[in-house]
């Protein structure tokens, strides 16, 4: 029983450590406040559900889900290019609202808020990831494949020219560095593993509905990049770790299942109120918000 | 023609309830300079704290609705002295801010989650009444009491704003911070007044809400949605804009169900608050001065 409690844990984490991973490189690397983040996880999501439940591999569309994602992160990037600070904020987080309208809406395709149920359990080769263990096991080789291809994009020239249009793109735009490219990259690559993420939730949940997708739901995943600190994938790992698994603390102390859901949002509210007060920085971040 | 007339006159009666939200959250954007999201969950708190006194203590309605807009009004006040009043006084960018109120938001909401429950909750001062009839549209008492509310208001605001001594400073401060400052007004004060007014103008529209909607413990996300799309519609840092842009943007919401599935009508905001937010960031009376940094 316990043990199968942790797993579940366990494959939240590794799922949330891809999420926050894949947002880390918009907003803390290349400095792109991305409310609309939590819409590239739903669009995986539904990308992958749809795709397997119509008949197709689970490899296929777990691809796909990323690939679709990236589309529009970059199309997303097209308009939002020129905005900066709590303009671009808004404008991300609209295109979430519109998503999450489309999905709640477009009822021929999504079912709207009754959602998709039986997303069957992924397989490959013939092997079925039914049970939790080896579906944990899925995970986190996607969650250390994305790490180490996040982590040497970061580390390469590349990521530091993401760094320099943090920190001053007018600066960077003078040494011949086409920032429009390069913003426009960083969305898409942050999209396609935000939605791969979505893929895995989907797969492992079985079940999907747009209220999994809302503004509400990017607040854990904000808070986690805002607590281990802006630029840093180790604090990023941290944070997911201990703040996904502090408010599960909650349950053993005896409070009731209604309340543990919005004793969680206060908690995660107050966290991140303390934090911002306190200590804006993160616990590794090496940059401040701006 | 009786179709064209209903929207007309739903579109009017959203606008209103828009434009007490967006003006108060404009308010507030005008001198403070960041998005204040928590304006919502003050929407929120003022409708639950009516139904508190009303419908749970059994309070004289009256009394009722003028505790709770000095109730919501200090807890606007309480918002900026304990939290953002911290964060500038360390220098903290408006993105710090905004995401502050974020969290402010969500940490009213799940309280009144807690403390309410999830359900539905009605105030029912007013009886269902039937609709009179106009020009072929159906149209409540309640509905018109929400438009000549809100028109007063407004009216009144855009006097306080352009005549008394706090309005001006209020008017000083938005301009230009720095030289309010040289002439004597304390920007922190001025912070205080429009956090206290704008707050008290979310009470009221709060509690219109509440008489004519139901409550519901996310009820202030939905409405800060449509408050700042209406503010960037019409131009955030223009109080005048701000209600123009919920007129706008409420004619538009229900005049677009005629070709779009209602369910699309949220969107119907969105998209519209996109298009603005690319095409005409300042909105529709707001002026880009210039020196201003790109946006």
């Amino acid at each position: 029983m316990i043990s199968a409690y942790l797993i579940h844990l366990a494959i939240l984490i590794v799922i949330y450590i891809i999420l926050t991973l894949s947002l880390q490189l918009a907003m803390g690397y290349t400095g792109l406040l991305n409310l609309g983040h939590i819409a590239f996880f739903g669009i995986g999501a539904y990308t992958s559900a749809l795709l397997t439940l119509a008949g197709w591999p689970f490899w296929m569309s777990f691809i796909l889900s990323g690939i679709v994602a990236m589309i529009f992160g970059f199309l997303l990037s097209i308009p939002t290019n020129k905005l900066k600070g709590d303009y671009l904020a808004l404008a991300t987080m609209g295109f979430s609202f519109v998503v999450y309208a489309v999905l709640l809406n477009w009822t021929e395709l999504t079912r709207g808020p009754l959602g998709l149920p039986g997303i069957p359990r992924p397989s490959l080769f013939g092997f079925n990831f039914s049970c939790n263990l080896s579906f944990l096991i899925l995970t986190v080789i996607v969650v250390l494949v994305s790490f180490f291809i996040i982590r040497r994009l970061t580390n390469s020239p590349f990521g530091k020219v993401l760094e320099s249009v943090r920190d001053d793109e007018l600066a960077s735009k003078t040494l011949g560095k086409n920032t429009f490219k390069i913003k426009s990259i960083a969305l898409a690559v942050s999209a396609f593993f935000a939605g791969i993420a979505g893929s895995l939730y989907a797969h492992y949940i079985t079940f999907i509905d747009p209220s999994s997708f809302t503004i509400m739901q990017l607040i854990p995943v904000l808070l986690i990049v805002i607590v281990g600190g802006l630029a840093s994938l180790k604090g990023t790992i941290i944070a997911t770790v201990v703040l996904i698994l502090l408010p599960e603390l909650l349950r053993f102390v005896g409070f009731p299942s209604s309340i543990v859901g919005p004793a969680r949002q206060i908690l995660y509210a107050v966290i991140l109120l303390l934090i911002l007060v306190y200590k804006p920085k993160g616990f590794y971040g090496k940059v401040e918000l701006k | 023609m009786s179709i064209a007339t209903q929207l007309l006159i739903n579109g009017l009666i959203a606008g209103a309830i828009y434009a007490l939200v967006s003006s108060g959250f404009s308010l507030i954007y005008s001198t403070c300079k960041f998005i204040h999201f928590a304006h919502g969950a003050v929407i929120a708190f003022s409708a639950y704290t009516l139904f508190l006194l009303f419908s749970v203590f059994g309070l004289n309605f009256w009394l009722g609705v003028i505790l709770t807009i000095a109730l919501t009004s200090f807890l606007g006040y309480l918002m900026n002295i304990t939290v953002y009043k911290k964060l500038r006084k360390k220098k903290a960018s408006n993105i710090i801010l905004l995401i502050a109120s974020f969290g402010l938001l969500i940490l009213i909401e799940s309280l009144i989650l807690i403390f309410f429950g999830a359900d539905v909750k009605t105030i029912g001062y007013i009886k269902v009444s039937k609709g009179l009839e106009f020009m072929g549209a159906i149209i409540t008492p309640l509905q018109i009491f929400i438009i000549i509310t809100s028109f007063i208001l407004l009216v009144s605001l855009f006097f306080f704003m352009k005549k008394t001594k706090i309005g001006k400073a209020m008017r000083a401060v938005s301009d230009n911070k720095d030289v309010a400052e040289i002439v004597g007004i304390s920007s922190e004060k001025i912070y205080n007044w429009s956090f206290s007014i704008g707050s008290a103008i979310a009470g009221i529209a709060g509690i219109l809400v509440a008489l004519e909607q139901n409550l519901e413990p996310t009820m202030g996300t939905g409405l800060i949605i449509k408050g700042f799309t209406a503010s960037i519609i019409g131009g955030i840092t223009s109080v005048p804009g701000a209600i123009l842009g919920a007129f706008l943007l409420g004619l538009a919401e229900n005049f677009g169900i005629w070709y779009l599935p209602s369910g699309y009508k949220d969107a119907i905001a969105f998209i519209l608050l996109f298009l603005f937010l690319l095409f005409r960031p300042n909105g529709i009376l707001g002026i880009k001065r210039r020196g201003e940094k790109e946006r």
